[in-house]
């Protein structure tokens, strides 16, 4: 497998590891290391949960493929100073061609996505699916 | 290149008498005829060398050089010893032995011949990778022309006891035994004659000699026999028509001539150096070595608990070229099917790496290797909260 530059230099060197602690700060999880690929998502923002609320910051725990890291990576570095919003800053097809992903690891692309969702769900207060339970509160 | 190679499982550079050797067959101030040419003396020549070959294969392995039949290599080898088989002998019966740990040269062409029509029994080794011998005996049937076992396993490097197997066939049923030698010579000792099966398969390029060179070893006193699987000139008895490519089999012959009973002090290097290596990672959170401590000297395959696979070699690329599984199987990106085979879940199948030690790897390589896959465990661990 060969990796694109910018995948490389997110994997290799992955900043925004860790967690989140406070009142300010929601998590959000996808996936599980059983089946290969868990992603999560920590963010502080500044007055929450409602919407239209500021990232402060954001952290993430991955166990998967270098691209799941690397675009975790990239995201949670990407957040601070954004609007908290449910929907990922850029699409799955983007990310796809920015990061050079082949299209079979589409699947592992949509967990991040649903990490990041949970989290912002809980971040903002929007409504959450069934099918997506809500996480604890950090 | 600057990583450190540990893949010499995979297979080894070719050693320079052997690329000297095997240059002078190319060209036209060398030995370049067809050596099937019988009516003038650049065939002749071509000939002696191929012939001078295979009797250098044959004495290393303690066969006869009229058992030695060439082919492009291990695949090619198992190939014919399964097709060839289960083909002449499709009158006699039509069940096969073999293990789930063989290699996909062995298994694939048993998954087609259960297309065809055939049954295949495949035995399960234990946790360490090893097979008990009565299990091959239990599984003979009346119907069983074949029994395929390697020597060798590619990925742990455990050593079957091929002896008690052929011993165990001899007595109880008139299967051949085909054996995969491929990983096995040049690392402990291969004696056909004493092993007493009917078919080794041998590969060059894993022992310093050329890719795309190898053989089948076809007992005459066993008398075993094959049918052909490509016809066309009726070159190696008619069992593999075809021109015989006189510079590969010249490697071949080079190298098995230089690796045949390494000398003790190197051996015991290179299992010094795995136990350094070993010492080095076990010392590590979460390690589990698969295949116990019965594998050869040079192969370690290790099991890393809280990493993924692909990134756990990714991480450790830029530092050493190691393997996760066998280097004909690791382009799938699949768990290995032998460590699932030996129970492993596929999370651990998965992050599992297959360090192999060579003629030039030093005791500077193996601390490299430590250091790069200790930082890449700490690093995927932390990222992954494990």
């Amino acid at each position: 497998v060969t990796y694109s530059e910018l995948t490389r230099r997110y994997f290799d060197d992955a900043a925004c590891v860790g967690v989140l602690a406070g009142p300010d700060s929601f998590r959000g999880a996808a996936g599980s290391r059983a089946q290969g690929t868990w992603v999560q998502f920590d963010v502080q923002v500044s007055s929450a949960p409602r919407s239209g609320t500021t990232i402060h910051a954001m952290r993430f725990l991955a166990f998967g493929c270098p691209h799941v890291i690397a675009v975790s990576a990239w995201l949670a570095e990407q957040a601070a100073g954004r609007e908290a919003r449910v929907s990922l800053p850029e699409s799955i097809q983007s990310l796809r061609e920015r990061f050079g992903i082949p299209v079979d690891k589409l699947g592992r692309l949509l967990i991040v996505e649903d990490a990041w969702i949970a989290a912002m769900r809980t971040a903002t207060g929007a409504p959450v699916l069934e099918s997506r339970p809500q996480q604890p509160h950090v | 290149m600057n990583c450190v190679y540990l893949d010499y499982a995979a297979t080894t550079p070719v050693a320079p008498p052997v690329a000297a050797r095997m240059a002078q067959c190319l060209t036209v101030e060398g030995t370049f005829g067809n050596p099937a040419s019988a009516g003038h003396e650049y065939g002749d020549a071509a000939a002696q060398l191929v012939e001078a070959a295979r009797a250098q294969v044959a004495a290393a392995v303690g066969a006869k050089a009229a058992e030695v039949v060439w082919t492009s290599g291990a695949t090619e080898a198992n190939n014919l010893a399964i097709f060839g088989t289960a083909l002449y002998y499709q009158e006699s019966g039509r069940h096969i032995v073999t293990a789930r740990t063989e290699h996909k040269s062995v298994l694939d062409p048993c998954r087609e011949l259960e297309r065809r029509g055939w049954r295949v029994s495949y035995l399960s080794p234990d946790r360490e990778g090893m097979l008990d011998p009565g299990q091959v005996a239990g599984a003979l049937r009346p119907d069983t022309v074949l029994v395929s076992i390697m020597h060798v396993n590619n990925e742990i490097g455990v050593t079957q006891d091929i002896a008690a197997i052929a011993a165990l066939c001899a007595e109880s049923s008139a299967a051949r035994l085909h054996v995969d030698a491929a990983q096995s010579f040049g690392k402990c000792p291969v004696d056909f004659g004493a092993l007493g099966v009917d078919l080794l398969s041998l590969s060059a390029h894993k022992v310093y000699g050329p890719k795309g060179a190898g053989a089948l070893i076809v007992s005459g006193e066993r008398g075993a026999r094959l049918a052909p699987l490509q016809y066309g000139g009726g070159q190696e008895r008619a069992l593999r028509s075809g021109t015989v490519a006189t510079h590969q089999v010249v490697g071949m012959g080079e190298a098995f001539a230089l690796a045949k009973g390494p000398p003790p002090s190197e051996i015991e290097r290179i299992a010094l150096l795995k136990e350094r290596l070993w010492e080095g990672l076990r010392s590590l959170r979460g390690v589990l070595r698969n295949g116990g401590a019965r594998a050869v000297p040079h192969l370690l395959n290790v099991s890393f608990e809280g990493v993924e696979g692909e990134s756990l070699l990714a991480a450790v690329r830029p530092s050493i070229a190691v393997s996760t599984g066998s280097a004909c199987t690791s382009i799938n990106q699949e768990p290995s099917y032998v460590l699932r085979a030996l129970g492993r879940d596929d999370r651990l199948a998965e992050s599992s790496l297959r360090f192999s030690i060579g003629r030039f790897t030093t005791v500077s390589d193996v601390d490299t290797a430590v250091v790069a896959v200790t930082r890449a465990l700490e690093r995927l661990r932390r990222i992954a909260g494990t």
